[in-house]
């Protein structure tokens, strides 16, 4: 038998839901000048969290659009991480569960939302082991050593790379890749091509530079494995100075 | 926790001055205070700042989701996730605040006021013998501050002792919130203290907070203590043997000088209080 009584509970119950709907409720022996303090406090700390994990969705909707947003949020949405800074990534969920990016005629909103919530992620993610490596080696020949704190996120709008105001109309396949710098902690952001997304893909999947541009050759139809190889070079290196590629692998 | 030289008082540790803390020269607290919640799980440049911070300082965890008043269950993944963090930086005192800020299997975030109830002190005591049970150390339980009752059948004080005798909790007894809900619910707070059980105080909080208006004072910890709290502060530490003594400043952070000035003025009145060397246990 639980020993908490059904009358006790329920006035939690009744409190708690307040504070997420900021519907008033019958409850026993308060002072009811004081109870919208809770909701204020409760529902700031919500607003304020999510107002800091997606500061250009932010300033971008309409400050009426916005706030309905977060308080049907706040509302409807049962959060269920215990870490306040997660619970933005639950905002996120929310607005492609209920469509908001339809309902507001938005098609970009889901995109921007990732990006922005990314950003956060990649900041504060667990560290992640590097890998084994030499830094003498063979880029074609010898499987490469990629810095493991990196994201590699299709997107159909830019977002990324062009302000909100200017997405509208440009739908299409970008490639964004996010990686975690490994003694500053700084996200680096890059925008690359889907030839080059498949290539860190398959580099990733863990075959060499030579085996991706051979399929690279005949998949993207370029039918000219010395020019596809000189270029590929040159976006290795750029990615090995950057210290995204750390060299390779040891076997 | 072993604090060196008799010194006591600690402070927060708060992400928006962590770098100054760690290099400088002015604020030195004897130990820090943190969330959990907010380093769970945590890599990159947050991760390296925590570590440098453990081998400055030794650290207390001050917990803000637990919700031990709730009527949902506890979240156990949650709590083994703790006591792996506590582990793992050799944390010696874990507290919690005696409210709930999880309730129909949703996070609020925020500290509500449990119902001063019989049932809810069975209820809060099986639930505190739980987390102590799993974390196989004792949990201090913080006073918190109350803007409104409800559903109350007893007074505030016989609420907090019957779950701290009950449970074999210890208090965490917060200053800064007995001057909070004694103004806005109209109670001598010296009176107050004598009713707590204080031979369980492991632990002290001060903080500042805002009056908003005549009758109403929020407990903000965006503001500089107020000198009755230190009176407030010096009358109770004259009632305890020596316990660490945490200084809350979590918004409106001024210039470190001034978070070490309160801290000075903390540890001038111990030093009156608790006149003999003590380590404290």
């Amino acid at each position: 038998m639980p020993l908490l009584k059904e009358e006790t509970r329920q006035q939690q119950s009744k409190l708690a839901e307040y504070c997420k709907t900021g519907i008033v409720p019958e409850l026993n022996g308060i002072i009811e000048e004081n109870l919208h303090h809770y909701r204020r406090l409760v529902f700031n700390i919500g607003i304020d969290t999510i107002e800091t994990a997606y500061p250009i969705t932010y300033r971008f909707l309409p400050d009426e659009i916005w706030d309905k947003l977060v308080y049907e949020f706040y509302a409807e949405h049962k959060c269920q991480t215990p870490q306040v800074w997660r619970m933005p990534l639950e905002f996120y969920d929310y607005c492609v569960e209920k469509d908001i990016q339809g309902k507001l005629n938005l098609p970009f909103l889901n995109d921007l939302l990732y990006f922005e919530w990314l950003e956060l992620e990649m900041h504060t993610m667990e560290d992640i082991p590097y890998p084994s490596y030499d830094t003498k080696g063979d880029l074609l020949k010898n499987l490469l050593a990629i810095n493991p704190e990196h994201k590699l996120v299709k997107f159909t709008y830019p977002v990324h790379v062009l302000a909100a105001t200017e997405l509208e109309g440009k739908e299409g396949n970008y490639f964004l890749l996010m990686y975690r710098e490994k003694e500053s902690g700084r996200i680096q952001f890059m925008d690359v091509s889907i030839l080059y997304a498949y290539i860190l893909e398959q580099i990733q999947n863990g075959l060499t530079l030579h085996a991706v541009l051979t399929d690279a050759d005949s998949l993207f139809q370029i039918n000219n494995f010395e020019m596809l190889k000189e270029h590929a070079l040159v976006f290795i290196n750029d990615l090995k100075q950057r210290q995204f590629i750390l060299g390779f692998l040891n076997k | 926790m072993q604090l060196k030289d008799n010194k006591y008082i600690g402070i927060g540790f708060r992400k928006d001055f962590s770098e100054e803390l760690l290099d400088s020269t002015v604020l030195k607290p004897a130990f820090i205070e943190l969330a959990p919640e907010n380093w769970i799980g945590m890599g990159g440049y947050w991760k390296k700042q925590l570590d440098k911070a453990a081998e400055k300082f030794p650290i207390s965890c001050h917990g803000l989701s637990l919700s031990i008043g709730s009527p949902d269950d506890l979240d156990l993944d949650f709590l083994y996730k703790i006591k792996k963090f506590i582990k793992d930086y050799k944390v010696q005192i874990y507290s919690e605040h005696l409210s709930y800020a999880k309730c129909d299997n949703a996070h609020l975030y925020d500290l509500l006021p449990i119902p001063f109830r019989k049932d809810a002190v069975k209820h809060i005591i099986a639930r505190i013998k739980q987390v102590q049970e799993v974390l196989e150390m004792p949990l201090a339980i913080e006073n918190v501050s109350y803007y409104t009752p409800v559903a109350a059948e007893m007074d505030e004080a016989t609420f907090i002792s019957e779950i701290v005798n009950g449970s074999g909790c210890n208090l965490l007894l917060d200053v800064n919130n007995v001057y909070v809900n004694s103004f806005n619910h109209k109670y001598n707070a010296k009176e107050f203290i004598k009713k707590l059980p204080l031979n369980k105080v492991a632990y002290i909080h001060m903080a500042g907070h805002e009056q908003i208006s005549d009758t109403v004072i929020i407990d903000t910890h965006g503001e500089a203590v107020i000198d009755q709290v230190f009176d407030l502060f010096e009358y109770t530490t004259s009632l305890l043997k020596p316990v660490p003594v945490l200084l809350e400043r979590d918004f409106n952070i001024p210039e470190l000088e001034e978070l070490q000035g309160e801290i000075t003025r903390m540890e001038t009145i111990v030093s009156k209080t608790w006149k003999k060397e003590h380590a404290i246990a």
